[in-house]
């Protein structure tokens, strides 16, 4: 079975690395030649790939910045046993980490639209203006989009996190009179340092596959301002068909996720020796 | 301040945070949900609540390809699911068991999840091509296997590595194979285990877009691809898009609130215990 799985895995990813050494075309299947590393010094004097590059880091730090804020602070609201409906609250609150991002983009694009989106127009009546896709907010827009649909993940992980804390470092901390702000600053924060880490690692893997909102709303644009990592690659391989070019684009993502999640794993994997 | 004070505000304040949190996250469904019921002339005023409701977006909906492509993600995330299933379990209690590869093997499962669905793309055409099975729902199968199944391993490993083994032992000792151990014991030991990672599964095969949109078409295109073509360069049915969305969402909310209560254990991978 382990065979499986790799045979699923291994395969595509070696067939990726040969087309990546390739001058491949879609349009022209069956003409490709070898070229060697060509495609990868290519995307060194490749502008818009570092743009690319550029956008979905700004973007990922953002979102998940936000994210981890926010959802560490409705983890605590949540955790505390005495919080009104904590239960209603927790499963209703969760729910937009189960629905496609696509319908996600578009409800948002809809709602976000300068000339009959709900938003727009109720700030206009208010007086205050505002494009959410224009060149200088259309990325921040779409981090804002991605902080809804995924602090409910972000909430998820760290609630349980909170859950599997031991008790006795709290009692204790009573006992010293601790409360508050100072319970969280001194006691839950650094119970909590591994699980965090474990939790921005985790919530940044996804985040660089970030393509249905950019591919529902604004296609890259204005300019090349939402152009991310993973919209280029489709674009190059499946627009212009640039197989090859896109393949080594890939190759260069995996990089950047496998040193992401060699990180993840030694947190994991430091979690489970402690207990 | 008094301690009794200070708790009251907190509580108070504590509410009203989470009120308004809710309020966040189901404004953009309520907003959907009620711009499925308006015509075109209501949509461009969203500030006039004094429309009349009208169900010709649900019947141009309905009449249009979205139960075809519901159909069709359906399918691929049944077929998912159940492959995924079959051979995620059996892995899983290798790993969980047997330890099978080390942690080498359990950090390519990790990894296997993790990859960008762009790394995987360009070979997983190019093989569909060849194999001419583009187009077609079970292109989207095999490229969803991709992610799927390593997460569903993931996923078991902490439920497999719960049940006691001294549990197998016993049947071991009462004659049982190897195999009947598993299948007999183990296997309806881990049984809500495998309905979430299942459930879970499904909610991932039928919201995936990036691997449908190139790799399905036609009749075979599955639901999110379909919203997408609602809103495109060509031309806008934002009432009608609107309801397909809600068709797409809600068997999806409804679904999670099964799915929650296991989501934590099984993706902590045996590491962390919800």
């Amino acid at each position: 079975m382990v065979v499986v799985l790799f045979a699923i895995m291994i395969f595509p990813l070696a067939y990726s690395f040969i087309i990546s050494l390739q001058d491949f075309e879609l349009t022209r299947i069956g003409q490709q030649t070898f070229i060697g590393a060509d495609n990868y010094i290519k995307l060194f004097h490749n502008k818009s790939y570092w743009t690319a590059m550029r956008n979905t880091i700004v973007f990922v730090l953002l979102a998940v910045s936000l994210e981890v804020v926010l959802g560490f602070c409705l983890a605590l609201m949540l955790h505390n046993k005495a919080t009104f409906l904590r239960g209603f609250f927790r499963s209703t609150l969760l729910t937009p980490m189960f629905i496609t991002p696509i319908a996600v983009g578009l409800m948002f694009r809809f709602m976000l639209n300068s000339q009959l989106g709900v938003i727009p127009i109720a700030l206009k009546s208010i007086g205050i203006e505002v494009d959410w896709f224009s060149p200088q907010l259309a990325l921040i827009s779409i981090a804002i989009i991605d902080v809804w649909q995924w602090t409910p993940f972000m909430l998820l992980l760290l609630l349980a996190g909170l859950e599997s804390l031991p008790e006795e470092p709290f009692e204790a901390a009573i006992v010293d009179g601790a409360r508050g702000w100072k319970m969280i600053r001194y006691v839950t924060l650094p119970l909590m340092r591994p699980i965090i880490l474990a939790a921005l690692v985790i919530r940044m893997l996804d985040a660089f596959k970030v393509y249905e909102y950019v591919y529902a709303i604004t296609r890259g644009g204005p300019g090349e301002s939402t152009e991310t990592i993973q919209y280029y690659i489709y674009r190059t391989g499946f627009i212009y068909f640039r197989a090859g070019e896109a393949a080594a684009m890939s190759y260069t993502l995996i990089v950047v996720i496998t040193i992401l999640v060699a990180i993840l794993f030694y947190v994991l994997r430091g979690e489970a020796q402690e207990k | 301040m008094s301690h009794r004070l200070r708790k009251r505000i907190t509580s108070v304040f504590t509410s009203l945070v989470l009120i308004v949190s809710l309020f966040i996250v189901f404004f953009p469904y309520f907003w959907t949900l009620l711009a499925s019921f308006k015509d075109a002339a209501a949509i461009n005023h969203p500030l006039d609540f004094s429309f009349t409701p009208t169900l010709v977006n649900w019947q141009a909906v309905i009449s249009a390809g979205i139960p075809r492509q519901a159909l069709n993600s359906l399918i691929v995330g049944l077929v998912t699911v159940g492959i995924s299933l079959a051979v995620g379990s059996l892995a899983a209690y290798a790993f969980s068991r047997f330890n099978v590869g080390g942690s080498a093997a359990r950090f390519s499962t990790l990894l296997a999840q993790m990859l960008p669905p762009a790394v995987l793309i360009v070979p997983l055409f190019l093989m569909a091509y060849y194999t001419k099975i583009i187009g077609s729902v079970w292109a989207a199968v095999i490229s969803h296997l991709t992610f799927i199944l390593p997460l569903v391993t993931w996923f078991l490993i902490g439920f497999f590595d719960d049940v006691p083994r001294e549990l197998e032992e016993a049947a071991k000792v009462d004659g049982c194979t190897n195999w009947q151990a598993l299948f007999k014991i183990v296997l309806p030991a881990v049984r809500p285990g495998l309905g979430a990672a299942g459930l879970f599964a499904l909610v991932l095969s039928w919201n995936d877009m990036f691997y449908a949109l190139l790799l399905t078409s036609g009749t075979q295109r599955t639901l999110p691809v379909g919203i997408a073509g609602y809103w495109t360069f060509r031309g806008v049915e934002m009432g009608q898009m609107s309801a397909a969305i809600i068709l797409a969402i809600v068997p999806m909310i409804f679904l999670s609130f099964f799915v929650q209560r296991f989501l934590l254990r099984g993706l902590g991978g045996g590491a962390i215990k919800g």
